[in-house]
């Protein structure tokens, strides 16, 4: 792991900024300790995946970085806020993290193009026809251009996932995270979805997903993190994850997964 | 009389004295709703906050005025103040003196506890996932609030709603008792003044019946407008199989216009949807058509 880091950070000459850095991040459900002790470092331009056996954190942690889950220890910086809770932060968070939900969760009373044009009309100030633009641009990219004056009942699953990938990039977040984002699609719509967002990862996007997709982790993933129990149980290159893991459990949870 | 209870003549000859309290009634209904809304809104919000200065005060009105009887609390509005020489001598007389004005306090505070749990419900229908993906997009909570919550929560509440306002316009018949000339109240003057048991209630009651199939009526009318989005699925999805090519190639243009005025945010928040009508103009065809 440290072999491959050390590659990639010579290929770029100087360690690229830091994206977001967790340290020690605990988090609990009452009694019940979701998060333990998370560690974890992603650089700019990093696409990280994040697996792992359901109920072990994977997607409480990636909701703690723009803190739809508040942490209840250690600190969580991203692009230099530090979550703190303080309303100003998690808004300034929120603009920096574009997120993809895994039921797509587009607005249903709006139509597609409404769904993109909201947030950057509110919080980026954007006149009508600026963000009509930002939205078109964006819908056109990940091929939904058409469907602009639909409603999102009127869509497929795989091109409403596609919108909420559009809506999310509409912010220009410098940072976008995934949680589970083809979990509730049709194999058949699985691998558009997938392919928009490998487009983003060419395009040199910073990525966190929450996936099962284990293609998708070796094609696009610079790291892979597996997590058990709230833990992070092993974190590699993705090649060395997958070729030489290291842990039980993390060779029981690839023999599980890749028959 | 004939063998029918009813005198048509007298029927008849009530209609403008039975119109003039059926306007009474009307306003009346229409008053109370319009304070009424807002208000519940904000006591559903101060009964939803988590602060218990805020919920607790908003719990105990709705546990109070739900369970006080309307009529009693009708006549101690009227009948009881009126009993404070300090309120009877004081400015506020103006509002406790007038039996209309006592009518709508007490209504509006009995319409307002049984609306608090209506505008909960629908604001707790609207689901989660929705709520996060409009912070996680930076809108704040007020804005979510604004353009996600209320107009979905509308969607979901409108039949409750509709009940509660039939309810409601119908049950304003007790206004009657402290002197308001309503509707009732005009059937029981005919009543006394002909000793005809049948005639006036009857005719009021086709005055009521009149009334809440108009409430109906318009309920029906902004359901569909609210939920176009819904229906036009289901019309266009239907001949889509046969005709797949149209709908996708020719169509878009045509129907844009009234999906745009449908999209409900633009109704609540025209600051920001102010200027609408550009983006319509955007596909200059729709205007055409």
């Amino acid at each position: 792991m440290s072999a491959l880091q050390t590659s990639d950070l010579t290929a770029v000459a100087a360690p690229r900024p830091v994206a977001v850095q967790m340290t020690k991040v605990d988090k609990y459900y009452g009694k019940f300790k979701a998060l333990s002790g998370i560690d974890l470092t992603v650089r700019k331009g990093e696409k990280i995946v994040i697996c792992g056996p359901s109920g072990s954190g994977k997607s409480t942690l990636i909701r703690t970085i723009n803190r739809l889950e508040p942490h209840d220890g250690g600190t969580i910086v991203v692009n230099g806020i530090t979550l703190d809770g303080s309303p100003t932060s998690v808004q300034d968070v929120r603009l920096e993290c574009g997120m993809v939900f895994q039921q797509f969760n587009l607005f249903p009373h709006l139509t597609i193009l409404e769904n993109c044009m909201l947030a950057p009309r509110l919080t980026r100030k954007l006149s009508k026809e600026q963000a009509e633009a930002v939205a078109t641009k964006y819908l056109e990219r990940v091929h939904i251009g058409a469907q602009a004056h639909k409603f999102p009942s009127q869509l497929s699953g795989g091109q409403q996932q596609r919108v909420a990938i559009a809506r999310a990039l509409c912010m220009e977040p410098p940072i976008m995270l995934f949680d589970e984002p083809t979990s509730a699609l049709d194999p058949e719509m699985i691998k558009e979805v997938l392919q928009v967002m490998e487009d983003l990862a060419e395009d040199g996007m910073t990525m966190i997903c929450v996936t099962h997709e284990m293609g998708f982790a070796r094609r696009v993933a610079n790291r892979v993190v597996f997590m058990d129990q709230g833990e992070i149980v092993e974190e590699a290159g993705t090649d060395a994850f997958f070729e030489t893991p290291k842990s039980d459990r993390l060779k029981n949870f690839l023999a599980q997964i890749l028959h | 009389m004939s063998a029918l209870p009813i005198d048509l003549a007298l029927a008849w000859d009530s209609i403008p004295q039975m119109a003039e309290g059926l306007m009474t009634t009307v306003f009346l209904t229409v008053l109370v709703l319009t304070i009424g809304l807002p208000l519940s809104i904000l006591v559903t919000l101060a009964r939803m906050s988590k602060s218990p200065l805020l919920a607790v005060p908003a719990a105990l009105f709705v546990v109070f005025f739900r369970g006080a009887p309307l009529l009693i609390l009708l006549y101690l509005v009227y009948y009881g103040f009126g009993q404070i020489e300090a309120l009877r001598e004081g400015p506020l007389w103006v509002i406790f003196g007038s039996a209309f004005a006592c009518a709508v306090i007490g209504l509006t505070l009995n319409h307002v506890a049984f609306m608090v749990d209506v505008v909960r419900g629908s604001l707790s229908a609207v689901p989660a996932g929705l709520i996060e993906a409009s912070s996680a997009l930076g809108l704040t909570p007020r804005e979510t609030f604004t353009y996600i919550r209320l107009p979905l929560a509308m969607r979901y509440g409108l039949a409750a709603y509709q009940n509660e306002v039939v309810m409601f316009a119908k049950g304003t018949a007790v206004v009657s008792v402290i002197t308001v000339v309503d509707l009732t109240a005009v059937a029981n003057e005919l009543f006394e003044e002909t000793y005809d048991p049948f005639t006036p209630i009857l005719t009021a009651a086709a005055f009521y019946w009149c009334f809440v199939n108009l409430i109906r009526l318009g309920f029906n009318a902004l359901e569909r407008h609210l939920n176009r989005h819904n229906v036009r699925e289901a019309t266009v999805k239907e001949p889509a199989p046969g005709a797949a090519l149209p709908i996708d190639g020719a169509a878009p243009a045509a129907p844009v216009p009234p999906l745009r005025r449908m999209a409900n945010f633009g109704r609540r928040t025209a600051p920001v949807k102010a200027p609408a009508p550009a983006l319509s103009t955007a596909t200059p065809k729709e205007h055409a058509v």
